[in-house]
């Protein structure tokens, strides 16, 4: 109530004003009332009980906060931090060398940003998890939708759909050796048809495109709210070329990067960034780094690279706040996203801290 | 899109003109400014700048569309999704041929055929769709002065007999293949843009470049300092000029480039025993999605 006028988000103009005018805090502003106020500054009825109204949210707002209560402040313990994050789910890569490397898989309200040189597989890691997301729960998923935002042209239908159909079929013979009443009712509605028509995909062909999807965002999470996981594939390559003004650049990705942090949080779904790679000129030598600078690479709270050792493909988690660094070797199938054959001995349930809601991993079949 | 001026965006007359005078006069210029400099120049409350945002927003964002709309689309003319090569293990590995709708890119060392390759497909997209081909005419861009058509008409004769038994048939094949020697980069940029009327005017079904590679070579040395962000912004600018309009029409485009045995810094896929390297780098692979592949690779992956 004892806000100062020249912090309420109203029009600079008529900010300016009411401070010549002499009101100094908003509680001054409701005791005039519309019409007092309107006569005072010289503006119209509406506009004044407009501004009115702008003010009387605020103070509510503010009330709230320092009551303490209501989520917009986001404060909780860490023990209730810890309770929502072991029930959370991830959202499973079928490679369990990556999962296991990322604590159980991609997890729910992070950012997880995908580095690689071209061709190594990013994009197909991403229409996995596009996929892999709509996996039910009895199956160990999150049943969740995912929207896909486009900005190489590298999303091919087919491969979705031949990604797609691997993962019914896989889900269908788990459901075969366990013979249970909620796993075959899961199994109707998990069809190809289903999983492709909840994929949400978007093309943005340059950097304009993006930020306007990124800023309606929000709302069309909000209508769908079953989204749990949003990949931006390709998040360098329209910032990449023909930005001259770099300072521009860095404050656009800076103000994306906030936003999807806050979509994230908010929505309760994954981000998934896909990078490029740059050639960084040593004294005598030039090594691949992630593209977009030092600065982006503070925007994602996890970071995996792809890259090559002879003909086999690795991935390592290069950046993690709980899990350790390691590298794990990949393959890219038919089917998809998978282990290198032989697959990990598969280890008990007790000898392992695994999500209790995963089902335990069968050997692949070929 | 960006480029679309604000007043298309349904914003009001009197708040189009109050941003002109800022030089706020497209959707682009809107929104690259922060939310407190919007406040300042349109002269609104906070809540209002973001309804205004979010209108300018609606104007320039893509259009959703699910992975299943996509996929009927693309089931209902089978025949549109993939321009077959007539090689049937190159077919098989590509999942039925070059897609149409993206990229392609054909890399090896000189001599290894890529010209004849490219004039192979020439023919065969003039081709009736029964055939397997497109049954429309084709834009090849040439850089190195190699395409012969006494060799194009050669390749049709031997190639496909029964379908060209005239010389009628032969030349109406050659009227359908528009031919542009470019020689700089800047021309090759230009033509790209001058594509989208083209392609409507001309019923082009397919786009050849041969090759990106020596024009490049030609004027970017990257031993000099500030050539090689000059060459990456030449070659993303043209790849996504080429990848909207291969989208928009659903048209196949192949690019080719040379490789040398030089040993420069940046390691290419390699095939089994041999090293190639392909003198665009890593980070211009990006751009290309998907390169016809060795179908005695092991590894074989449909992306």
């Amino acid at each position: 109530m004892q806000r100062d006028v020249g912090s309420l988000p109203l029009s600079p103009a008529l900010r300016a004003r009411l401070l010549a005018a002499g009101f100094q805090t908003a509680q001054e502003l409701l005791e005039t009332g519309p019409c007092g106020l309107s006569k005072e500054i010289g503006i119209s009825r509406e506009e004044a009980l407009e501004a009115l109204q702008v003010v009387r949210q605020e103070c509510a707002g503010d009330a709230a906060k320092t009551a303490g209560g209501s989520g917009s402040t986001r404060k909780c313990t860490a023990l209730e931090l810890l309770e929502e994050e072991q029930t959370q789910g991830f959202i499973i890569t079928f490679c369990s060398a990556l999962d296991n490397i990322l604590g159980g898989g991609v997890q729910l309200t992070k950012i997880t940003e995908i580095c690689g040189a071209p061709g190594v597989g990013k994009t197909q890691l991403c229409m996995q998890l596009a996929v892999d997301v709509q996996i039910p729960e009895c199956f160990g998923g999150v049943a969740g939708e995912a929207v896909f935002i486009d900005t190489e042209g590298s999303f091919m239908v087919d491969r979705a759909a031949d990604i797609a159909t691997a993962c019914v079929r896989h889900c269908q013979l788990i459901a075969e050796a366990h013979q249970e009443e909620d796993h075959l009712q899961a199994l109707e509605t998990f069809s190809l048809e289903s999983i492709l028509s909840h994929i949400y995909y978007f093309r943005c062909r340059d950097y304009i495109e993006l930020l306007a999807q990124v800023y309606l965002l929000p709302d069309f999470l909000s209508e769908h709210s079953k989204v749990r996981l949003v990949v931006i594939d390709g998040i360098a390559f329209p910032f990449r070329h023909d930005f001259e003004d770099l300072s521009l650049r860095t404050r656009l990705l800076n103000g994306l990067a906030q936003q999807l942090i806050i979509i994230a949080n908010d929505h309760k779904s994954a981000v998934v960034l896909t990078n490029q790679m740059t050639t960084r000129f040593g004294q005598n030598q030039s090594m691949l780094v992630p593209a977009l600078g030092e600065s982006w690479g503070h925007a994602a709270t996890v970071r995996l690279i792809f890259h090559w050792d002879n003909t086999q493909r690795l991935a390592t988690l290069y950046k993690s706040p709980s899990q350790k660094e390691s590298t794990i070797p990949y393959n890219i199938t038919p089917q998809g996203f998978r282990d290198v054959q032989p697959p990990p001995v598969t280890q008990n349930a007790e000898g392992t801290e695994m999500n209790p809601r995963k089902r335990p991993r069968r050997e692949e079949e070929k | 899109m960006a480029t679309k001026k604000l007043r298309r965006a349904k914003l009001s007359q009197e708040l189009c003109e109050r941003l002109s005078r800022y030089q706020i006069t497209t959707c682009q210029d809107f929104l690259c400014l922060s939310l407190l400099e919007l406040m300042k120049v349109t002269g609104e409350s906070y809540r209002n700048v973001q309804k205004l945002l979010r209108k300018v927003s609606l104007a320039c964002a893509p259009k959703m569309q699910t992975a299943y709309e996509m996929k009927v689309r693309r089931s209902i003319n089978p025949s549109a999704a993939f321009l077959p090569t007539s090689l049937h293990s190159l077919d098989k590995v590509l999942h039925g041929g070059i897609p149409c709708g993206s990229l392609t890119e054909l890399t090896s060392p000189p001599g290894c055929g890529k010209t004849q390759f490219c004039i192979t497909m020439s023919v065969l997209a003039t081709l009736p769709v029964s055939m397997g081909g497109l049954d429309g005419a084709v834009i090849y861009i040439d850089t190195e002065s190699a395409f012969s058509a006494e060799r194009l008409i050669e390749i049709a004769g031997n190639r496909f007999p029964t379908y060209f038994d005239s010389d009628e048939k032969l030349f109406c094949m050659t009227r359908s293949i528009h031919l542009y020697r470019e020689l700089t980069c800047d021309s090759v940029l230009k033509r790209i843009k001058s594509l989208e009327e083209e392609i409507i005017s001309k019923k082009i079904k397919l786009i050849i470049i041969d090759s990106v590679a020596s024009v490049v070579r030609k004027e970017f040395d990257t031993k000099l300092q500030g050539n090689l962000a000059e060459r990456s912004n030449f070659l993303a600018r043209g790849a996504s000029l080429l990848k909207y309009v291969a989208e928009e029409f659903s048209i196949p485009e192949l690019r080719d480039h040379s490789c040398q045995r030089k040993k420069l810094f940046f390691r290419h896929k390699i095939s089994r025993g041999q090293t190639n390297f392909s003198y665009l780098d890593e980070s211009d692979y990006h751009i290309v999605e998907q390169w016809p592949r060795d179908p005695s690779r092991p590894s074989v992956s449909s992306s």
